[in-house]
């Protein structure tokens, strides 16, 4: 009796934590957002507020909240909330299957920092990851207005190309590791001593796309496209709700998809890694820490890439992303998948 | 027990949205309903332990075929969608007997599964395996070659779907004059 309290006990905190590191940190990575591309447009950004604009997502938070809740006159009220509730909940649900770091030890319970480690949490996560698109299909149904509606169109049919490349680009890693579940991927990474960006370049490459696609960066956000259609699918949103859109798009899962690209790719929590050789670990002065920060400094590290891409890079037609899904990179990974199929008993051995 | 209040509520859940699909007037709300259909059953396979199966089930059923039905539907207009009377009504009637035919077909189907599928022999194997190796071993050696079958099916469908999408060079009236 009292381990199954002290296992449910485990489970309530690891809710809580992912939730809070989840939600706090994407409403504070807008800040890092405007500061990254403050710098990059050679600009100092949000300055007023707080030390260097510290303050600045609580203020706006505090903004969205007060603001009046504006309906379209002929829209649907049910479908325009349900469209709010389909986009948070399918994003934070992809964190239940995402490793942060080794199991370890405290005060004599085993700890996975891992929700579920479920045997198909791969398929978990893109499953997850494309329900997205169902919201903003209702948002820009329920809104009742042209632009929503272009831009929900556009969104679901860059979903549909991309859902397909991406599934193909994760089956690389997938065969080398033999296991669908993201912890034993990790764990295989490192009994291999092997990190799968170095024999999974083009898989990689293709992963990133498909995840700035997926998530509507630039240079795919022509869901968004503020030149033409005024900000797309959210434009009859207001308020708090306005802001819940770009939160989950832009930050929630980017975070989560860069965080299956890092257990995917690059080996995960474990330090710098050389092929076949081993691993060196220049924090290993952090003791058990170490992996930990060893994941959120990937994670980081490739978020901000996504940010970099974001605010220099102009936008692509939509015939052109749709083709490039298609003719470009669906074929690149098949390719990859032969290659990899050949590669994989050197690997295993 | 836990098993079975999960089972109960996802059961419930699904003869409750297929109710919805069925009897909703609005079609966004029927295609949301049977988008809820889906993810349950994905949720009663999860229960059984069929994690592959449960996962696929989302990944092809709720996300990939469902959301076509979303993209079409969502670009008709709201007026359009909330019409009471079906324009089919008679067609409807004609093809009954039909439906009620392969409603008996996949009856039959089904309890012709029942009585062939193993007992308890694959339980073992599925302890030392896990799911998706077990599926694959089974599906790869006993039914490799209704699996060949499928596949060839597809890529006839696949190509069939080239052919259709292609551009013309000539449009049917030049070819024709």
């Amino acid at each position: 009796m009292e381990s199954l309290f002290v296992q449910l006990l485990v489970i309530g905190i690891k809710i809580l934590v992912i939730l809070g590191v989840v939600l706090g940190l994407g409403a504070y990575l807008t800040l890092v957002e405007r500061k990254v591309a403050a710098h990059i447009q050679r600009r100092p950004g949000p300055m007023v507020v707080g030390w260097h604009g510290l303050l600045q997502p609580l203020a706006d938070g505090l903004k969205l909240i007060t603001k009046e809740d504006i309906f379209p006159r002929a829209g649907n009220r049910f479908l325009y909330n349900l469209a709010l509730v389909l986009a948070l909940v399918p994003a934070v649900l992809v964190f239940a299957v995402v490793p942060f770091g080794p199991e370890f030890e405290v005060f004599g319970v085993k700890v996975k920092p891992i929700l579920t480690d479920v045997n198909v949490g791969l398929l978990l996560v893109f499953a997850l990851g494309s329900m997205a698109v169902y919201a903003i299909a209702l948002a820009g149904w329920a809104s009742n207005s042209k632009y929503a509606l272009i831009g929900s169109m556009r969104k679901a049919g860059i979903i549909v190309s991309y859902e397909v490349v991406i599934t193909f680009a994760v089956m690389g890693p997938v065969i080398l590791a033999g296991t669908l579940s993201t912890y034993e991927i990790v764990q295989q990474q490192i009994n291999q001593k092997l990190w799968y960006i170095w024999l999974q370049p083009i898989a990689f490459v293709v992963y990133m796309f498909a995840m700035l696609a997926e998530t509507g960066r630039v240079p795919f956000d022509i869901q968004e496209a503020e030149a033409e259609l005024v900000t797309g699918f959210t434009v009859e949103y207001g308020g708090i709700k306005f802001g819940l859109f770009p939160l989950v798009e832009w930050y929630v899962e980017v975070l989560s998809l860069s965080a299956i690209a890092v257990v995917l790719f690059l080996g995960g929590w474990s330090p710098i890694n050389i092929p076949f050789l081993g691993f060196i670990d220049p924090l290993f002065f952090l003791g058990p820490l170490s992996p930990f920060v060893w994941f959120i400094l990937k994670v980081a590290l490739l978020f901000l890439f996504v940010l970099w891409l974001h605010w220099t890079l102009p936008r692509y037609r939509i015939d052109q992303i749709t083709e490039t899904a298609w003719k470009v990179m669906l074929p690149l990974t098949f390719v990859n998948l032969v290659l990899t199929a050949v590669l994989a008993p050197i690997v295993w051995r | 027990m836990m098993q079975w209040i999960a089972f109960l509520f996802f059961a419930s859940m699904t003869l409750l949205s297929a109710l919805g699909v069925v009897f909703l007037s609005n079609i966004i709300y029927v295609i949301l309903s049977l988008l809820s259909t889906l993810v349950m059953v994905a949720g009663i396979f999860f229960v059984a332990g069929a994690e592959l199966v449960g996962a696929l089930q989302l990944l092809i059923y709720a996300v990939a075929i469902a959301v076509f039905y979303v993209l079409v539907l969502t670009a008709v207009p709201w007026e359009k969608a909330l019409k009471k009377d079906s324009h089919y009504r008679i067609e409807g009637v004609l093809t009954f007997p039909i439906l009620l035919a392969f409603y008996l077909e996949i009856i039959l189907v089904f309890l012709l599964g029942v009585s062939v599928s193993p007992k308890g022999q694959i339980r073992e194997f599925i302890q030392n395996l896990g799911n998706t190796q077990v599926v694959g071993s089974i599906l790869f050696s006993k039914y490799f070659f209704a699996f060949e079958l499928v596949s060839l099916v597809l890529l006839v469908g696949m190509i069939g779907a080239v052919i259709v999408g292609r551009k013309e060079d000539k449009t049917y009236e030049d070819s024709t004059s």
